[in-house]
Formats: structure tokens, C-alpha cells, sequence
């Protein structure tokens, strides 16, 4: 794949320095799959079953949708501090418009979708016109947003009723082989974000630019448009997560998507420590997601306390991040 | 080139021991000699002009009395004693300091905090001694003659005020010899004039000053001597009486400058594809007129800060024009980003290839495509590029380049200077080009990837292509069909092939002056 750095070219090396080299790029995956064969030899009946697998990967589906978007922000050299914000708004209103003005679901996702990229390009131009720092930017516009959810629902939660409680289907449902559709979502969406960031100009674009942005606009890149179309993308897929997570509890609850923020920051940085040097990609992403989410389940399935799930998603970042940033550093000398 | 001395400097003020001499020093950079064997001796109350080309060595002199490089041979002495400036911390600690023209002040910080800076007075456990930062400063103040606020941010202050703030510095760190570089740069006329006059009380303090400029009028103006150097020597050494703005520039410019009839322009060989009129963007842009033809190499001289980079800036886009014309193949131009130039065929190899040319962590291939990647869509309605021709793209500027690199997957950032020049040159190989712009396209490149370079430069004019190259090696310039020579924003001269030679670049940067100096 062009622009991949090649890891190693020297001809000899040091059995330890190629240890490291290999920690660096490989050790997220290796503490993922020692948690799997560790937590699948404590306790084989219930957590390597294809029950759990579903339901792990059903539970993460969300997170892996928000974070798959937040990829492509901080691919760029941004933050985005008001994608769980987003997904909140998106919640409330999806199930609002419904339950609330009546509206037919489709009219009612459209809408969201709409706002969702108003969100995004508001994002985008304070951050590149106006120039303000993009963590400030998002949490003002983060701010804002809860302010306008607050606003729309009057701080209560709008439950699904009747007719349009089918909107759950969406979330429930098992449209394609038996297969949870949030995990069908979230399959779909993250290839199509792979596909747009690896193998479309844009995606090369936002690489430039996340590399060297001077450098990029020196090119005749559009960097500021670049910019802006990754917030677009990341506000898109967080008011999916968002209407998925209102059709999975039935309602729209001013918070339910606020954790997807930390969440999803977590696992784009423990995925920027796989693979690439230090860089974010859709495929890290992945195995980010699902490093914490196989960690917190089968602690859970360990009968462990909740302080302990989240003491090992804390330890669990720092240390993966640490790990490979200190193991590439010794690799190169 | 040993050029006469004008007057036995040593004779004159005999008796006065120097504050600071510089014996015989001498220091390289790899394969670059910058210094061989200067000498100068600054004495108390003096203030030394020091000047010469771009590339003379002045900045290495300063640089290395700062304690920032160590020489390789020479000494420096202080006071008549021979000493090792360590480093920065110690040329203060001696006395020594020095005001680069970026001025190194902490922006948040007052005129107050910045004059102390480093050696904030404390009282007690540590704390600020507030009382006291007031009193010192207070007495700086009144020294320089300070009539603006300390105690607001200096990001507040203007550039003038900025300059007697961190002369303020030096004088709270009890400076004995302060050097300034390029002090005027960035001052209006009547600006320079205080700072001027300040300089002259602070001598009269005996505080010595070493004064770094491009600006002849301003040193015979200011200084009781000049050294000059070239090629990392001193060439000559004038004091006030000997001091002639003709002789400094002969003594910069190596050797005596037939002012000849200005050679007839040949008869244009090429049309006109680039037409400035009158381009304008403040401060370092004000009045450009020239024009640029298929076929040719067009160089555009001039000193540091003539507003060179600012000029290829706006012709790509990348900076917008205040005022002026710009006309590409008898259509008007006035691209709204380095988009609109790159679609209109004109390109820029900036100046700094690592920091704007390059992503240095991506591959060569990566690099190459970078401005490209629309036209590798497999369709121009469907956005999926197709790798395998940005890696055929990259092979081919490899090969007709000749890039030494191991595959075109290689990182950039693994490959030496002068091929990590052409991959930036690449980018635009394999695109419709009109007008190449390169700025400084050879620092710090090896002496054989240098010719290499030229070479390219001259096959792309032959293919029809205007190429417009920015250089402060004049040297480099002697190749080009003609050269335009630019001073403070304007251009002031123009050479054709005939009559380019280093020397006369050099004379018109800086015989032409003299009509500026009074802005």
C-alpha cells in the first residue's frame, strides 16, 4: 500500500532490536489475542462461544462506528471532542421527529443525517476560517449541542411508542443471516471508511494533510476542504451510532451518547499503536475497539467488579500506547 | 580576492585595548569552509559594521562569539585574554549578547518579564520580587530612553518597541558588547532613526556594538568602522574616514565592477506565457513587474528579505495579491489558492523541501502523487485512485530524475537531501506544466546532485516550460537566460545572459539602495 513506511530495511539487526520492532507493531494484537486464549482457558463455557462473540461484537458496533469516524479527524491532525455529544442530539431527535412531529422513520433519519453534516461543516470551518484550536472548537460546538438537545427535548427522554416503536427493528433486527444488524452497520461502514481513506483521492488528501499540511497546500491540496470533509464524515457516522443506540433502548435520553467520546478516543489511539507507526487507520480502529470491548467482557464473564473493567481499560490504553511508542523508539536507534 | 585596505585599521584609536578580538578564526560545515581565518577586534564604545553577500559568513562569526558553534581554529579574546565561549549561558555570563532579528522574546510576557528573563529577581522562598524587576527595568528605561508601557504583553508592542526591549535585556544582563542583526529590517524610517540614535548613546556608555546589515547607508552612516567579508574572509576593513558606500560594495562584490553599457535584452526568443504588473502584498511585495517566456531560465537575485519567496508565493497562490496584475497566456490569473495555480499549470518547489515540500514519513511514490491524485481517480466521477498509477508515476520521476532511493516505497525521510530535492520536483513532472518556480533548489544539496539539478532545469525550459529559479548562491544564477535582481520589494535591475556574473548581481543588490534607504 503506498505511503506505508517500510518498518524495517536494515540488513542485520540486533535479535532485540527486532523484538522491539516487533512489540511496536504487533503488540496490541498480541495482548488481543492473549486476552482471547487467556479469558477463553478461565472460563471455556461461557466466553469463546459464538453467543458472546455476537454479543461482544454487537455491543462494540457502536463504539467501532463513532471511533471509524473520529479515524479520519484525527488523521487529518484534528480533534473532535463533540462526536458522543453528537450521537446524543442524534438519538433525541431521530426518535423526537418520530414520536413527537409525526414523521415517517426515513424522513426522520434524513433530517438527523442532514444535521449531522451542518454539525460537521460548522466543525470544520471554525476550525480552518476562523483558525480556532479544534479541541476548543469541539467543545464549544460539543457544548452547544448538548444545549440545543436540551432545548429540543426539554431534558426528558422521548420513549418510542406504538407504531413507531419498529424503529427498533433497526437496532434488533437480524436482516442478514441471523447477524445482529448493528454489526452488519458497523462491517459495512468501517470498509466503506477504509475503502475512502485508503484507496480514494480524498483519503489521500486527508493523509497529506494529517502528514504535513503545508506541504499538502503547497501541492495544490485543498487542505481546509480536506478538513472540513473529515468532520463531515466523523459527525455522519456519530448520528448513525447515535440513532442506532435510540433504536436499540427504544427511546431518545439527552446522554446516552455521551460515552462514546472516551470510548472512541480510546480505541483510535490504541489502534494508532498497531500495525503503522504511530498513525491512525481504520483497521487499528478495529482492533482498538475490540482490544477493550474483549478485555471488558471477559472480565465481566470473570464475575470481576465494575472499578476493575474500568482500571483495566485506563492501564489498558496508557500501556499499549507506551508500549509500542517506547518500543519503536528503541527500534530505530 | 585580498582587496587593498583602505587605511592601517590598527593605527587608528591605537591604544584603546579591544573589548573583544577574533584571531585568525576559521570553521566548516561538512564540505562548506564558512569561515577561513577571519580576524576583527571590536573595541569599547565602537560600533563595528559588519557586512557582506549572502553566504559571506557573517552570521557563522556571530554565531560562534554566542558560543553556539566552536570554532575549528583561531582564538577569541576578551578583554586581551584568550577564552572558549562554551556556550550561549556563558557568552552572557561574559557580557556578550545578542538580538537576532526574530528577536527571541516571550510574547505573553511584559517588556518587564522579558528584560529580566532568566534571571528574575526573587526574594524569600522563591518568590517574585516584583518591586525590584521594576526598579531594574525602571533604570534600562530611562537609559533607552523609553516613553511606552513595560507592563503590557510585548505582543502588543510594535517591532521597534520590540527591539528596545531586547536591548533592554541585554543591558539588564550588563551587556559590554551587544550584536544586532539586521536591526532595520522591519522598522519604518523614522523608527530606525531613534533606534539609531540609541545606538549611538549606548557607545557612548562604552557598550561596544556589532552591527550586522545589508543596508550600506545605514552603516556609513552609523558605524566608525566596517569589516566586510566574503567567502568566509575578511576582504577589507574601512573606519569613518575611509568609508566610501562605492569601495564597501567593491570589497563585497570581489573586484573591481566594469559598469557596463547595460547589454540590449536579446530579442525574445519565446513568447510571454507570465505577465506581472505592478504586484503588490505588504510588507515585502510592494511593486513587481517582469514577465516570463517558454523556454527560459529566469533567475531572480536578490539579499535576504528582498521579498523573493513572497513573490513565488503569490504567483502560486499560496499568499493573495493586494494589489497588482498577474496575466497567464493573455488571460488575466488571480488564483485563490495554490488549487487554482496548480490547474492553471504554475508550481512551486518551495524553499524549505523537509518542512513544505515533503511528507517525510510517506514514501516516495506517496510524495510524487501527492498533487495528483485527482487525475489517478479511474474515473473522474468515482473517486477510487488507482495505486498502480501513482507507483508508475513515481517510477518514471525516479528514472527520468534519476532518484537514488531503494523502491519507490521507501520513506522520503530515508533519502539524502539532494534526492529528496527531486522527488519534490517530481511531484510536477508528470502534470501540464507552464511556469516551474523553484526557490533555493539546491541548499543543501551535494555538489554532484547540484549539477544534476541544473541540468533538469535547463531540460525543462528546452521542453517549453518558463521556469522562474530563486537563488542566493549568484553563482547559481550565471546559467539563466536573464536575472532579475529584487531589493526591499522591488525589482530594481535586470541582466541578460551576457552580462550575469556574481559580481553584477551583487553591485545592483546593493548600488540599489540607495533610493530605498529613505522609506
Amino acid at each position: 500500500m503506498i505511503g506505508t513506511p517500510v518498518a524495517n530495511t536494515g540488513p542485520r539487526r540486533d535479535p532485540l532490536v527486532g523484538l522491539l520492532a516487533f512489540v511496536g507493531k504487533y503488540g496490541t494484537i498480541v495482548v488481543l489475542l492473549a486476552m482471547i486464549v487467556g479469558f477463553s482457558l478461565a472460563a471455556p463455557q461461557f466466553f469463546p462461544t459464538t453467543s458472546n462473540a455476537t454479543n461482544v461484537l454487537s455491543q462494540l458496533a457502536l463504539t467501532a462506528i463513532v471511533a471509524g469516524g473520529l479515524t479520519l479527524v484525527l488523521v487529518v491532525g484534528e480533534f473532535d471532542l463533540s462526536i458522543g455529544y453528537q450521537a446524543s442530539l442524534a438519538g433525541v431527535l431521530v426518535v423526537g421527529l418520530m414520536a413527537n412531529q409525526e414523521l415517517p422513520a426515513g424522513a426522520a433519519i434524513a433530517i438527523v443525517l442532514a444535521v449531522a453534516v451542518v454539525i460537521g461543516i460548522v466543525n470544520g470551518l471554525v476550525i480552518t476560517k476562523l483558525g480556532v484550536n479544534s479541541m476548543i472548537a469541539t467543545l464549544g460546538t460539543g457544548t452547544i449541542i448538548v444545549g440545543v438537545n436540551y432545548w429540543y427535548a426539554n431534558g426528558i427522554p422521548i420513549a418510542l411508542i406504538g407504531a413507531k416503536a419498529d424503529f427498533t427493528e433497526v437496532a434488533l433486527g437480524h436482516a442478514i443471516l441471523g447477524i445482529p444488524n448493528p454489526i452488519v452497520f458497523m462491517v459495512v461502514i468501517l470498509a466503506g471508511l477504509w475503502v475512502l481513506l485508503n484507496q480514494t483521492s480524498i483519503g489521500q488528501h486527508m493523509q497529506a494533510v494529517g502528514g504535513n499540511r503545508e506541504a499538502a497546500t503547497l501541492s495544490g491540496i485543498r487542505s481546509d476542504r480536506t478538513i472540513i470533509a473529515a468532520f463531515v464524515v466523523a459527525a455522519i457516522f456519530a448520528g448513525v451510532a447515535g440513532m442506532l443506540l435510540a433504536s436499540r433502548i427504544g427511546s431518545g435520553q439527552i446522554n446516552a451518547g455521551d460515552g462514546y467520546m472516551l470510548d472512541a478516543f480510546a480505541a483510535v489511539f490504541l489502534g494508532s499503536a498497531a500495525l503503522r507507526d504511530g498513525q491512525f487507520h481504520i483497521v487499528g480502529t478495529l482492533i482498538g475497539v475490540l482490544t477493550v470491548s474483549v478485555g471488558f467482557n471477559g472480565l465481566a464473564i470473570l464475575g470481576e467488579p465494575t472499578f476493575i473493567q474500568f482500571l483495566f481499560k485506563g492501564v489498558m490504553l496508557i500501556l499499549a500506547v507506551a508500549l509500542s511508542t517506547v518500543a519503536r523508539r528503541y527500534a530505530r536507534r | 580576492m585580498e582587496i587593498r585596505v583602505s587605511e592601517d585599521v590598527s593605527a587608528v584609536g591605537g591604544g584603546v585595548l579591544p573589548l573583544l578580538e577574533v584571531r585568525d578564526i576559521s570553521k566548516h560545515f561538512g564540505a562548506i569552509q564558512a569561515l577561513s581565518g577571519v580576524s576583527l577586534e571590536i573595541r569599547p564604545g565602537e560600533i563595528h559594521g559588519l557586512v557582506g553577500a549572502n553566504g559571506a559568513g557573517k552570521s557563522t562569526l556571530v554565531k560562534t562569539l554566542a558560543g553556539l558553534h566552536q570554532p575549528d581554529a583561531g582564538a577569541v579574546l576578551l578583554d586581551g585574554q584568550p577564552l572558549t565561549i562554551k556556550n550561549p549561558q556563558h557568552a552572557g555570563e561574559l557580557g556578550l549578547e545578542f538580538i537576532h532579528q526574530e528577536l527571541n522574546l516571550v510574547p505573553k510576557f511584559t517588556g518587564r518579564q522579558n528584560m529580566t528573563l532568566g534571571l528574575s529577581p526573587t526574594r524569600g522562598p522563591g518568590l517574585m520580587d516584583w518591586a525590584k524587576m521594576k526598579a531594574q527595568t525602571d533604570q534600562v528605561a530611562r537609559r533607552l530612553d523609553i516613553t511606552f508601557s513595560l507592563d503590557v504583553p510585548v505582543e502588543k508592542l510594535s517591532v521597534a518597541e520590540r527591539w528596545l526591549v531586547s536591548i533592554g535585556r541585554a543591558l539588564v544582563r550588563k551587556a559590554r558588547l551587544i550584536a544586532m542583526d539586521e536591526p532595520t529590517a522591519s522598522l519604518s524610517g523614522a523608527e530606525a532613526d531613534r533606534l539609531f540614535r540609541i545606538i549611538r548613546e549606548l557607545a557612548a556608555t562604552d557598550v561596544a556594538i556589532l552591527y550586522v546589515s545589508h543596508r550600506l547607508d545605514e552603516i556609513t552612516a552609523l558605524c566608525s568602522r566596517v569589516t566586510v567579508f566574503k567567502d568566509g574572509r575578511n576582504v577589507a576593513a574601512f573606519d569613518r574616514f575611509s568609508m566610501l558606500k562605492a569601495d564597501i560594495i567593491r570589497a563585497i562584490v570581489g573586484g573591481e565592477m566594469a559598469i557596463a553599457a547595460a547589454p540590449k535584452p536579446q530579442t525574445t526568443q519565446g513568447v510571454p506565457i507570465l505577465e506581472v504588473r505592478g504586484l503588490r502584498r505588504e510588507p515585502a511585495v510592494h511593486d513587481v513587474t517582469f514577465e516570463v517566456r517558454a523556454g527560459e531560465v529566469l533567475g531572480l537575485a536578490g539579499l535576504v528579505g528582498a521579498g523573493r519567496t513572497e513573490v513565488a508565493r503569490l504567483l502560486f497562490g499560496a499568499d493573495k495579491a493586494q494589489g497588482g496584475e498577474m496575466i497567464l497566456d493573455g488571460k488575466p490569473y488571480h488564483p485563490r489558492g495554490t488549487h487554482d495555480a496548480v490547474r492553471a499549470g504554475i508550481f512551486l518547489v518551495p524553499e524549505e523541501r523537509r518542512s513544505q515540500g515533503l511528507i517525510l514519513r510517506e514514501s516516495v511514490a506517496f510524495n510524487v502523487a501527492l498533487p495528483s491524485w485527482r487525475l489517478m481517480q479511474i474515473s473522474p466521477l468515482i473517486p477510487i485512485v488507482s495505486k498502480r498509477k501513482g507507483v508508475r508515476l513515481a517510477a518514471s520521476a525516479v528514472e527520468s530524475l534519476s532518484i537514488k532511493t531503494e523502491s519507490v516505497q521507501t520513506p522520503v525521510a530515508k533519502l539524502s537531501g539532494g534526492n529528496q530535492q527531486k522527488v519534490v520536483m517530481g511531484k510536477w513532472l508528470g502534470r501540464m506544466t507552464r511556469v516551474l518556480i523553484l526557490d533555493e533548489p539546491t541548499r543543501g544539496v551535494d555538489v554532484g546532485a547540484r549539477a544534476e539539478i541544473h541540468r533538469i532545469i535547463r531540460e525543462l525550459a528546452d521542453k517549453g516550460i518558463a521556469v522562474i529559479v530563486i537563488s542566493s548562491e549568484f553563482q547559481e544564477l550565471t546559467d539563466c537566460n536573464r536575472v532579475l535582481v529584487m531589493v526591499d520589494g522591488k525589482i530594481v535591475g535586470e541582466l541578460t545572459s551576457g552580462a550575469i556574473s556574481e559580481e553584477a548581481i551583487l553591485h545592483q543588490c546593493y548600488s540599489h539602495q540607495a533610493a530605498e534607504s529613505g522609506r
